[in-house]
């Protein structure tokens, strides 16, 4: 297994090149008036969202547009023998049919894979549609273009592909025997590529351990599915050559240079525009086959074409996430420091290579230390390709498994070794003051975890769960509290860090603040608003740092011709704290500019102005004032005399905010479960999130996100499963049978707040997205555990279902 | 996600319905669409001719006649679920239609296509097994009345011939003193059964069991009606071991699948669980509690 120094993280440490004092004196400011920052505002998005006046891509309605939709493989393996596309393109309605080999022609370069962190690992060349072989259930393997979409899949039906079938690789078991059959002929064995991360001298760790925990953990699949499925509608005008795409994307900008890429086109002639986008998840951030085959499909027959994913197609087309095996050794001593932690992760890769390769299952190494000063580790992360559908992006990215990996291996420590697990959390702990912190590959750059941790145990008992486990375990049912412990990664990221760690893409944000010959003001931004409420936190910045009202600020987002450029996407929880710092730097500025022009035409110093409530006046003289709008006329229209020789005419200003590191936020999650020990059911009676993010915008959206991370934590801990039969057929593929948590399996949530800043992020702000998804299935399975104390359940894999669990509490009794 | 052409016939009586039906042999009847629909958008099932029979009036009631109620065909499962009548003469049907989905689905699901649907772990069909209800249907040679234990043949299959069409389902009165109980186990609120019991349990005024009603959904390619388990129940005292030895017998009867969610073993032992449940709370409601 190869090693690699990390050594490069050393760039990471924070404070390198950052404008302190800009943002720093605009937070003081705004703590003095209680401003918009911290503010509980209601949503912009929601009116429009809430009465259905949103566009969704497949709401886009072109002239003379075709639909289009792709035949997918039934099989797991086989080589096409043969395809036969000539009933389909005799069909009525019929435009264009296309095969993979017919795509292969017209590309110049395979399917990006943007996260190589692995310098050997062998990535094999995917193309959108399938060429000579087909590697999972769903893979696409021709298209059609058609009147409308009824027809298109009438079509596919009469497209004669003949499938000399392989041996399906179902599972990772099948994929490691020995004389397994191979994905890639060419390769030694499934294996794509492996490394390991070191940290310490983990061997001595080990030698000189008093205990040692060996545990090894499973992961079922999953996809985020997101209630609107992906669609893209293409226009490749014959005449310009310009490509017009309208995609439900996380990232506009990494989707024009992948477009860009893939066609071999410069990107001036590529514009891509996102409408309202139904649920991201991180699904929508990956780049798929289907957008290159809207283009192509657009350009062979002059026509715009769109290509909705249906929901059945969502379940083998859309990234799967989340599948792994981990195999774990924790070095410890008698009492309870961790000095060790070896772990081995096995990424259940499918046919092919998504969008961001291996990175989930990466950064599940790369985290596996969570938020322990652990000094010895050897993190190794192993890619196995089967046939199964393609690995990507998911909300959490690889870290619900690291942190299941950390907090369930605390657990086993302290009942190995009789001591408590919160002491053992709080042991290990990095303390407040050993920040910037170096874990095995990134830089913690503030937490105060001890105290967030001992604000979750208050309000545990606050809201009175102790008596109500007591009272209901008096009661003969089997009630149980259980704790998780997480750090997320935010705020992604330094760029060139990024780059060295084995992405092809930046990380940096551009913001874009204009106010108008009205006064009024527009944030130009690159983030997409996908329901997070981006479009609301981003106006709450630049309102409160110019001094207007929330009102008075748009935010535009979705489209690369008129919105600025960010690296990555909107993604790894990044647009609140990157996107937020940079519009704050980029407000702060212009706010300059409209003091240095209020105070001419005030005949005041700058220094002695205020703005509140779009009105600026001078302190101490109320009545000598100016609107912000008058301003905006002086610098647009009438400026004669008005706007200062010195100034050029337009109030604009423009912020490229590359961070110095990421961000990391934390936050420590309690559950209330009742287990009915007689079907194995289990049901989440209370659930609490204590909580950093650095500074909040808006606690609402922050709530919700937690809200929403933590429904889809439940969704991993307890129902949802992709699974494959033995054949490599795909089993679930409805709603029917991959089950996510509805309202009524999600019980209510009480959250805590604390904060922390982001000393290298103008406005001190940390993203918080995914934190609600990677605490919560550890604290779940040891809710269960501690309700089932009797039993002597071990919960080593999810989802927990009930039948799962019968016969868990049945070995467990075997045997105790 | 398309469904594959079909002709759309909108009928207006069941004469016409029955006449469609004899003219195409694979024309399926369109009524709350709440199972049909997804199976023809998957094209699942591809019928040639779609006859939609929701726009006939006179095939949705609930009324009471000589011993039983009488519902319509078309009758909505909340128009069911609500009527007085039902909770008042068959609460059991009530209780079981509480578990039928969710109420945006049962506001437009029908009384006759869920039990025409027949699917086996489905409520209504077990439940129609459980109180010897019996199905009225018409067809080219007239109306014929089907009982419910004759009905369900297996997965998805009944005893109606292709020409004919469900128009009543027939519920006998329960005798004064019956308590009822439904106890379900679904993965989550409003999935099908994986394993569903429905009792009813009549007491003399001594407290023995007079009557027992005890079918399952989810147990196998039908719904299962426990007569063993109803024989040990009769003429007894309701105790704690009767009730023991009639859930196992529950069980026993029980031939459910195997699946995803849930292998056939967990399957039938959840069904002598959920039958002790469901026995015991039948028991207190005919005692007069809740």
């Amino acid at each position: 297994m190869e090693r690699r120094d990390f050594s490069f993280v050393a760039l990471a440490r924070p404070g390198a090149g950052r404008d302190k004092k800009t943002w720093e004196d605009t937070v003081v400011e705004q703590n003095a008036h209680e401003g918009l920052i911290g503010a509980r505002v209601r949503r912009k998005e929601d009116l429009r969202l809430l009465t259905g006046r949103t566009q969704f891509v497949d709401d886009v309605q072109l002239s003379g547009m075709l639909e289009a939709a792709v035949l997918r493989s039934p099989v797991p393996h086989a080589r096409i023998v043969s395809i036969d596309v000539s009933e389909a393109l005799e069909h009525p309605g019929v435009y264009a049919v296309m095969t993979g080999a017919e795509v292969k022609e017209a590309v110049s370069s395979p399917q990006p894979v943007i996260w190589r962190m692995i310098p050997d690992q062998l990535i094999p060349d995917g193309y959108p549609l399938a060429v000579d072989k087909v590697r999972y259930v769903g893979q696409g393997v021709a298209a059609v273009a058609a009147k409308d979409r009824a027809t298109a899949e009438d079509a596919l039906e009469l497209i004669d592909v003949e499938y000399e079938e392989l041996p399906a690789v179902a599972s990772l078991e099948d994929a490691l025997a020995e004389d397994a059959p191979k994905l890639y002929e060419d390769w030694p064995s499934n294996v794509s590529g492996s490394t390991t991360i070191p940290k310490g001298d983990v061997a001595a760790a080990f030698a000189d351990a008093d205990v040692v925990v060996t545990e090894s953990f499973r992961f079922a699949r999953q996809t985020g599915a997101p209630l609107e499925t992906r669609g893209v509608v293409a226009t490749w005008d014959p005449y310009t050559s310009h490509l017009d795409i309208w995609l439900s994307t996380q990232s506009p900008n990494l989707a024009r240079d992948l477009l860009g890429e893939v066609l071999g086109i410069s990107v001036d002639k590529i514009r891509v525009r996102t409408p309202d986008v139904g649920g991201g998840f991180g699904n929508k951030f990956d780049f798929y086959g289907e957008e290159i085959v809207a283009a192509i499909l657009s350009r062979s027959t002059g026509r715009s074409v769109k290509l909705i994913e249906d929901r059945m197609e969502s379940f083998v087309a859309n990234a799967h996430s989340r599948e792994q095996k981990i195999d774990v050794e924790l070095a410890a001593t008698s009492d309870g420091a961790i000095t060790g932690l070896r772990a081995t992760v096995y990424a259940v890769l499918g046919g092919q290579l998504g969008t961001v390769g291996i990175g989930p299952c990466w950064t599940t190494a790369a985290l596996m230390t969570g938020p322990y000063d652990i000094p010895n580790a050897e993190l190794s992360v192993v890619g196995v390709m089967t046939n199964r559908s393609p690995y990507g992006s998911y909300r959490g990215w690889g870290q619900p498994k690291s942190n299941f990996v950390h907090e369930r291996m605390v657990e086993l420590l302290s009942r190995r070794i009789g001591m408590d697990a919160q002491e053992i959390r709080r042991k290990n702990f990095v303390p407040p003051d050993a920040f910037p912190y170096a874990s095995p590959v990134f830089f913690y750059d503030s937490g105060r975890y001890a105290d967030c941790l001992d604000l979750c145990e208050k309000s545990v008992e606050q809201a009175g769960w102790l008596e109500r486990r007591d009272k209901a375990r008096a009661d003969g049912t089997a009630v149980g509290i259980g704790y998780s412990f997480h750090v997320e990664i935010t705020a992604f990221g330094p760029s060139r860090i990024l780059n060295m760690a084995g992405l092809q893409h930046a990380g940096f944000d551009e913001e874009v603040v204009r106010i108008d010959s009205t006064g009024h003001v527009t944030v130009y931004t690159g983030q997409s608003a996908m329901g997070q409420g981006v479009q609301t936190a981003l106006a709450q910045v630049a309102a409160q740092s110019l001094g207007v009202a929330l009102d008075d600020v748009t935010v535009v987002v979705g489209d690369t011709d008129t919105c600025p450029y960010t690296g990555y996407g909107t993604g790894a929880s990044r647009a609140a704290a990157v996107g937020g710092g940079a519009v704050l730097t980029a407000a702060t500025r212009l706010k300059e500019k409209v003091l240095r022009i209020a105070g001419q035409i005030l005949e005041a110093s700058p220094e002695d102005l205020v703005v509140q409530d779009g009105r600026v006046s001078v302190t101490g003289a109320p009545d000598k004032s100016i609107s912000m709008a008058e301003i905006g006329d002086a610098s647009y229209r009438r400026m004669n005399g008005l706007l200062p020789e010195t100034e050029s005419p337009t109030l604009e200003e423009r912020e490229v905010f590359d961070p110095a590191n990421v961000a990391f936020s934390y936050g420590c999650t309690a559950v209330l479960t009742e287990v009915d020990t007689e079907t194995g059911e289990v049901r989440l009676l209370d659930y609490l999130i204590a909580h950093d993010c650095g500074t909040v915008i808006n606690p609402l959206i922050v709530d919700g996100q937690l809200h929403g991370g933590a429904a889809q934590a439940i969704g991993g801990a307890l129902y949802e499963e992709l699974v494959y039969g033995d054949d490599g057929q795909i089993q679930t593929t409805t709603f029917m049978d991959y089950l996510i948590p509805t309202a009524t399996e999600i019980p209510p949530f009480r959250l805590e707040h604390m904060a922390t800043v982001a000393d290298h992020i103008p406005g001190g702000f940390k993203g918080m997205g995914e934190g609600g998804t990677i605490g919560g299935g550890a604290a779940i399975a040891h809710s269960v555990e501690d309700a089932l104390s009797d039993y002597g359940v071990s919960i080593t894999s999810l989802p927990i279902t009930p039948p799962r669990l019968l016969a868990a509490m049945r070995a467990g009794k075997d045997n105790g | 996600m398309k469904a594959a052409t079909f002709e759309y016939v909108r009928a207006t009586s069941v004469d016409e319905v029955v006449r469609t039906l004899a003219d195409d042999e694979d024309a399926k009847i369109l009524a709350g669409g709440q199972s049909l629909v997804p199976l023809l958008n998957m094209r699942l099932a591809r019928p040639t001719t779609i006859i939609d029979i929701s726009r006939i009036d006179d095939l949705s009631y609930v009324r009471r006649a000589n011993g039983h109620l009488e519902i319509g065909a078309l009758t909505k499962h909340r128009v069911v679920e609500t009527s007085e009548l039902v909770h008042r003469h068959v609460p059991l049907l009530a209780d079981a239609l509480r578990y039928v989905g969710h109420v945006t689905i049962r506001n437009r699901g029908t009384i006759g296509g869920s039990i025409a649907h027949a699917d086996p772990a489905a409520e209504l069909p077990a439940t129609c097994v459980a109180l010897d209800a019996q199905l009225v249907v018409q067809g080219p040679r007239g109306q014929r009345v089907i009982a419910a234990a004759d009905f369900f043949h297996g997965y998805l299959m009944t005893a109606l011939d292709p020409e004919e069409v469900i128009t009543e389902l027939r519920v006998p009165v329960l005798a004064k003193g019956t308590g009822c109980a439904v106890e379900e186990l679904a993965r989550r609120s409003g999935d099908f059964a994986l394993v569903a019991v429905f009792a009813a349990v009549t007491l003399e005024l001594d407290g023995t069991c007079r009557e027992a009603r005890i079918a399952v959904a989810g147990a196998g390619p039908a719904p299962v009606r426990a007569t063993a388990a109803e024989a040990i129940l009769r003429g007894n005292a309701v105790t704690t071991d009767v009730i023991t030895a009639a859930a196992n017998a529950v069980a026993d009867a029980t031939d459910p699948p195997s699946d995803i969610h849930g292998p056939a073993e967990y399957r039938r032992e959840m069904a002598a669980v959920l039958s002790r449940r469901a026995i015991k709370q039948a028991t207190n409601r005919a005692n007069g509690g809740v």
